[in-house]
């Protein structure tokens, strides 16, 4: 039938409606009518239509369905009871006047609770005299009315059910008897002032008995039974039905499965204690097939926390039937926990999970593959307007068969972990410590790691496959009931027609009933040609159809047509008789051969599957719903506590498991477990029907969650940390590693729970996405705050550290960003250096710098030339500082292994700062602070000098007006008696030693700036070298840079140019104007590249601003001399204060063992040699110095030695070692000389400052003034 | 002993069994579409929920840096005497 619906449906398809959302949650939108094929929709009103009689077993078979609904709403009553009487207050002894009213209160509360359990007691009592006249009335063995039908079969035994479940938790359920004694006692204190309490007190105690006996239900059940003594037959044809069922174990869903073992012990129980012999009961079903089933299954689910074990009800029962006692072999079969430890074994190999994972990994795979080639199939069938009928039909027959597997597989898998769960709560850990809660017992330590790994496998097993399951809902619909159609048609309209007119030619009953079956469900019309076969078929149908070909109808047969067709086969077979002996399809004493009933009992069992698959989304959610996994009504009564803590919780401890796991595999299963959460609030509200479980449930979610989260952003940022930081390892320390593999990061596949931008939870939509982005967006922010503050709590030397971890931080925020949109590292950095401002040049870590070189690094540092380091001194004062924060290893470079391999290359550098740190210090300053930190540094100079001026103007003082040359006569003795005699600096020792140390000080920042010079140099070499050949620059043989084009454009310019101009003149060309633009960029890039190159040198302008520095103490300094010629005797120069101290220093050092040059190191004489330089004396000082005077003394003094005695020192001795420092001074000072001649050639421009007149110009402006260096950015803005 | 069957009047039970396949396959044609543009419908919102949410992404992190230079902007010209030269 041509719908035009159905083409604007099928334009919809058109919309692209892709997203990068990865299917890692279970199936979350249920689109479903509350009731579907299963039981019929329209309680069964229709087969009266098919005028089989049915009418009285309808009405019965509807009655019983609805007491089955109103009993499970009782059994969540009750199992969700929870005792009020912890809850209710008690007055304090100031109160206790108005203890009436508090009972009165207590009394109306308890009194609604009370009515629930009233009414479930009244409703129990109807709903066994109702079951009971049912069975009464179907099982008379003068049959006056049709049915039992199968359905109604199935309707007593989920009655049943319903009854023994509500018998099992009032039997459970310890808080009910205790409310109610408290509610009695509060009555008998109400009551008093009442009127008329005796209908209430006997009411009361009817209630009290009800509840206090257990099996109550089951022992009023069997009471209204055998009122009249005629049920056995219709027990004993449920027992035969529930046993072939179960063996054969075909077209039962789990759940069905375990509403047959929970009653079957019962029902054994029943028929088996009534007046006759209940060897009647075995000649029909054999014991031993009883006694495997129950051994089969040795524990039942009931509830989610609650298990039944038949052989422990079989037990008790016994007590209460006196009659089953009897059955000696049936109650010698072992409950659960007195199972031999040998069985025990075996069924613990057979409920747990993990022991069968394999398989069902194995299974799954192997299913998904080919459900999803059938789909395939299915899709191209249908865009390829099949006209090919048996294609399609094959095609559509693989998807049923595809769907029934897929159910079947949901169906076991289900089943094993609702077995498991009852498996474990039966038997609790044993080695448990004794503070554990009951429920800790069965649940939380009942679980080994590897258990709940497996668990976790299986249940997203479970979800995919019915997500995947529920996704082409619609598409398979029609495929499906195309598929049950043709079954249905071939059934009864070819093998029917076959037997009709073979086997059951003769038995006119038979054949009736067999032509009944026909007429209510052949769909004549489906054959090929409609029209020509419409009249010859629809009355005499079993002739013409020997060979039909259907012409497929997307329509299934309703359930009362199922119905029918069950109850009409079953009537074949059984002939209507219920004492029949025999099984259902067993074929004693039958008229009917084998062949023919074999074909009936499959297409029996098949019709009872095709409803489930009719039920198509109801049947998907029944066999995924795994909300059962969280409820624990049971042990929260029984260990007295409000509420487990999440710990407890098996979906949370999936979770966590998932989290910790060490198999990265897993982790993308890591929502599917919230996915239970979805289910067990979806059953708390729908069928538990209880607010304050939802309320609870969702407070633990929203607990959940947050964990969840915060513990995923964990693992997330420590493996990038970890992924880059293995990266960054050095590769050839990974090279010569023996064990370089545990430094490798094993990959996790993360990018899928990346793009979660809708996490089904609890019918909300959470953008795990944005969620994590925000974290990160923290954590890397938390990150480099924590590195500066340990750089805070660190020398200087720790700055080569800081930059390695800054730049792993930096490579795995790259690696995250390509998956994720965080923030970039750049603007992160500057906020946390807190020089986002435009115009703020300092930066945290710029200050921190400063503040340690000024601190710790200049004082207490010194200076080895050989080696270009500085080193702490050994007698430093140690500076106080915070102690290092410590962090997660997460926050240096994510694992351990991956720490202490960076922390060994971070030791190489911890003792001593050098050009590594330079470099560091560079790279992380970067152009912008650079000046700011060396704008600090120059100024350090100028106040040191300035702090020096007085200093020395002191020690000028006490030294002699004049000092000539050292005399020869005296000897080296002679001379250093003579020297200290000049030196009357005994009162100023500390004066001394802290001009020493200032000194060394501005020594200290004149070399670091060397250093920093080298650094520079090597940075705008590089750039030079990378930008060059596009600026058309060629470096030169004496430093200078020369062009290569001599006129016109750079190549990069005349590149763009040409391009440009080659582009426009296209005709073709879609934007000329961009190609200008382009050009126009690269004249701009050409201009800055220019303006950058030939940056100068750092050390020349730090000498140069010295100079300009020391300018305002020339005078007091250096004596111009009056006659214009080099003085020798003038004693207040700066040169011979150095030399002074020089020597002074010198003296100390080869004194004392441990010297002073421990103290003060090379850069004194950095310092001094400097001033002297840049102050002009470096002549002076070279001719005059008095170590260098004393050294020559020796020479001469030696070389007549030598020629005296030839091999005797006498006249030296003593002086050794002070020679040898004096020689080492004198080497320094040449080399820092020739350094300073070399960067600030001073020599030539006072060579050329002489006068016209001859004398020399004393001292020499530089062209560099301090009034220069204002372009500096000021040091603090 | 009675037995069951028996459809008192099969011919016209039989063709009322014929109309009702021919009615069902109209009911069942129409249920399914429904059911398909429900489907359509709600993957329609799961779709469109997440290009919003990637458009939020991006309106984000423009957000953020727009937050930023505004801050860099204002704190600059708070102090226009640094531009003069």
């Amino acid at each position: 039938m041509a719908v035009p619906v159905e083409e604007a449906i099928a334009a919809l398809s058109t919309f692209s409606l892709d997203d990068e959302q990865p299917e890692v949650q279970g199936p979350g939108v249920w689109v479903s009518t509350e009731r579907g094929a299963t039981d019929s929709p329209i309680e069964y009103s229709d087969v009266s239509a098919y005028r089989l009689s049915l009418s009285e077993d309808t009405k019965a078979l509807n009655q019983l369905n609805i007491l089955t609904q109103e009993g499970k709403e009782m059994a969540s009553v009750l199992y969700t009871y929870r005792s009020c009487v912890k809850a209710l207050p008690q007055l304090p002894d100031s109160m206790k006047q108005s203890q009436a009213d508090l009972y009165l209160e207590t009394y109306q509360v308890l009194d609604l609770e009370m009515s629930r359990l009233r009414e479930i007691q009244r409703w129990q009592a109807s709903a066994s005299s109702k079951l009971a006249a049912d069975m009464q009335r179907f099982s008379r063995p003068e049959r006056r009315i049709n049915g039992p039908t199968i359905s109604h079969l199935w309707s007593m035994l989920k009655l049943l059910d319903v009854l023994v479940q509500l018998d099992h938790l009032k039997n459970a359920k310890a808080s009910i008897p205790n409310d109610f004694s408290w509610y009695k006692r509060t009555f008998t204190q109400v009551s008093g002032q009442w009127q008329d309490t005796d209908s209430m007190r006997e009411e009361l105690d009817d209630l009290q008995i009800f509840l206090s006996t257990r099996w109550a239900i089951l022992l009023n059940l069997h009471v209204e039974m055998f009122r009249v003594n005629n049920v056995e037959d219709i027990l004993q044809v449920l027992i035969v039905f529930v046993v072939e069922s179960l063996e054969l174990d075909f077209a039962l869903l789990f759940p069905e499965r375990h509403i047959l073992l929970r009653v079957l012990p019962v029902l054994v129980v029943l028929v088996t204690s009534s007046e006759k012999d209940s060897e009647s009961l075995y000649k029909r079903v054999k014991i031993n097939r009883l006694i495997n089933i129950f051994k089969n299954d040795v524990v039942i689910p009931a509830f989610p926390d609650l298990h039944l074990s038949p052989a422990a009800i079989l037990k008790e029962l016994s007590t209460y039937f006196p009659k089953f006692s009897s059955q000696t072999r049936l109650l010698t079969l072992p409950a659960p926990h007195e199972l031999p430890p040998r069985e025990a074994q075996e069924y613990q190999r057979h409920y747990l999970i993990i022991n069968h994972i394999g398989a069902i990994r194995a299974e799954h795979d192997d299913f998904t593959i080919r459900f999803a080639s059938a789909m395939n199939q299915l899709l191209l069938l249908k865009s390829t307007d099949g006209s090919d009928v048996d294609w399609s039909k094959e095609v559509k027959g693989n998807m049923y068969d595809m769907i029934v597997e897929g159910f079947q597989l949901l169906s076991r898998w289900t089943a094993r972990i609702w077995e498991q769960c009852a498996w474990k709560f039966s038997r609790p850990c044993k080695d448990a410590s004794p503070s554990f809660s009951d429920y800790e017992k069965v649940v939380r330590y009942n679980y080994t790691a590897e258990e709940r790994r497996g668990l976790v496998e299986l249940v997203s097993y479970i979800k995919s496959v019915g997500s995947m399951m529920q996704r082409c809902d619609t598409l398979v619909a029609e495929a499906l009931w195309e598929t049950i159609h043709a079954e249905v048609q071939d059934f009864v309209q070819n093998t029917l027609a076959s037997m009709l007119r073979t086997t059951f030619r003769k038995k006119k009953d038979l054949s009736r009933i067999l032509s009944d079956m026909r007429t209510l469900s052949a769909d004549w019309m489906a054959n090929t040609n409609k029209s020509e076969s419409e009249l010859q078929s629809s009355h005499h149908g079993g002739e013409e159809s020997r060979a039909n070909i259907f012409y497929p109808r997307a329509v299934a047969p309703t359930a009362a047509q199922v119905h029918c067709l069950q109850f009409l086969i079953y009537e074949v077979v059984s002939g209507g008789n219920l004492r029949r002996p025999g099984g259902l399809f067993g074929n004693s004493g039958s008229e009917i051969p084998v062949n023919d009933l074999k074909q009936l009992e499959t297409f029996f069992y098949k019709l009872g599957f095709f409803l489930h698959i009719l039920d198509y989304s109801v049947t998907v959610a029944t066999l995924t719903d795994l909300g059962f996994l969280w409820f624990r009504e049971f042990y929260l009564e029984s260990s007295r506590v409000i509420q487990f803590p999440i710990e407890c919780s098996l979906p949370w401890m999936l979770v966590d498991c998932v989290l910790e796991s060490p198999n990265s595999g897993l982790l993308e299963s890591v929502l599917i477990p919230l996915d239970i959460y979805n289910d067990s609030a979806q059953q708390a509200l729908v069928l538990l029907k209880q607010r304050f479980l939802y309320d609870e449930i969702e407070a633990e979610v929203d607990h959940c969650f947050d964990i969840f989260v915060s513990k995923l952003c964990e693992t997330i940022f420590t493996y990038y940390k970890s992924w880059a930081a293995s990266e960054l390892l050095d590769p050839s320390f990974l090279f010569a590693s023996d064990n370089a593999e545990k430094y490798s990061v094993q990959p996790i596949r993360l990018n899928m729970l990346l793009k979660m931008t809708r996490v089904k939870l609890l019918g909300r939509m959470i953008n795990l996405r944005s969620l994590i982005t925000e974290r990160m967006n923290k954590v890397f922010r938390e990150n480099i705050e924590f590195l500066f503050d340990r750089f805070e709590c660190q020398d200087l030397c720790a700055i080569v550290e800081v930059e390695k971890l800054l730049d792993i931080l930096k490579h795995s925020h790259e690696l995250l960003s390509r998956d994720l949109s965080v923030d970039s590292f750049s603007l992160m950095l500057n906020e946390m250096q807190e020089n986002i401002s435009l115009v703020s040049f300092s930066s945290r870590l710029a200050s921190q710098i400063w503040s340690e070189m000024q601190s710790d690094f200049l004082p207490n540092f010194i200076l080895c030339n050989t080696t270009q380091r500085f080193i702490r001194s050994s007698k430093a004062v140690p500076v106080q500082k915070p102690s290092i924060p410590s962090a997660k290893p997460s926050f240096y470079c994510g694992t351990q292994d991956l720490n202490s391999a960076h922390q060994s290359f971070a030791r190489l550098h911890s003792g001593f700062f050098g050009m590594p740190h330079m470099f560091s210090i560079v790279r992380l300053l970067g152009s912008r602070s650079l000046p700011w930190l060396i704008r600090a540094l120059l100024d350090h100079i100028s106040n040191k000098i300035t702090l020096l001026e007085p200093m020395i103007t002191g020690l000028q003082e006490s030294l002699p007006k004049s000092i000539g040359l050292l005399p020869f006569d005296g000897g080296v003795t002679g001379c250093v008696r003579l020297v200290k005699e000049h030196l009357n600096w005994e009162t100023k020792s500390e004066l001394k030693a802290e001009v020493l140390h200032g000194i060394k000080e501005i020594g200290s920042v004149l070399y670091w700036m060397g250093l920093l010079d080298i650094v520079l140099r090597e940075i705008d070499t590089k750039n030079f070298m990378q930008t060059a050949p596009w600026l058309g620059l060629l470096p030169g043989a004496d430093g200078q840079i020369l062009t290569t084009q001599d006129s016109g454009d750079s190549p990069v310019v005349s590149l763009f140019k040409s391009t440009a101009a080659a582009m426009v003149s296209y005709p073709g060309c879609p934007s000329p104007t961009s190609f200008h633009i382009m050009s126009k960029q690269a004249e701009a890039a050409d201009l800055l590249y220019k303006a950058n190159l030939n940056t100068g040198s750092v050390l020349e302008y730090a000498l140069a601003f010295t100079s300009a520095a020391l300018d305002k103490y020339c005078s007091k300094w250096s004596a111009a001399p009056k006659t214009g010629f080099i003085d020798i005797t003038i004693s207040k120069d700066f040169y011979r204060i150095y030399s002074g101290l020089q020597i002074g220093y010198l003296e100390e050092s080869a004194e004392v063992s441990s010297n002073s040059h421990e103290r003060l190191g090379d850069s004194v004489a950095w310092g001094g040699c400097t001033i002297i330089y840049l102050l002009g004396q470096q002549l002076h000082f070279e001719l005059f110095d008095f170590s260098y005077q004393i050294l020559n003394i020796a020479e001469v003094e030696a070389a007549s030695v030598i020629q005296t005695h030839k091999n005797s020192h006498f006249a030296m001795q003593g002086w050794e070692v002070l020679l040898e420092a004096m020689k080492k001074a004198r080497r320094l000072n040449n080399h820092v000389f020739s350094m300073l001649k070399a960067r600030c050639p001073l020599e030539e421009k006072t060579a050329c400052a002489i006068k016209q007149s001859g004398a020399p110009l004393h001292r020499i402006k530089f062209e560099n003034t301090v009034s220069a260096f204002e372009t500096l950015p000021q040091k603090g803005s | 002993m009675a037995r069951a069957g028996g459809i008192t009047n099969a011919v016209n039970v039989g063709i009322a069994v014929q109309a009702d396949w021919e009615n069902r396959e109209f009911i069942s044609h129409i249920s399914l579409n429904v059911r398909r543009l429900f489907d359509f419908l709600v993957q329609f919102e799961a779709t469109t929920k997440s290009k919003l949410a990637s458009l939020n992404e991006k309106l984000d992190v423009l957000e953020r840096r727009l937050e930023l230079l505004e801050v860099q902007v204002a704190n600059a010209s708070a102090n226009p005497s640094l531009f003069a030269t």
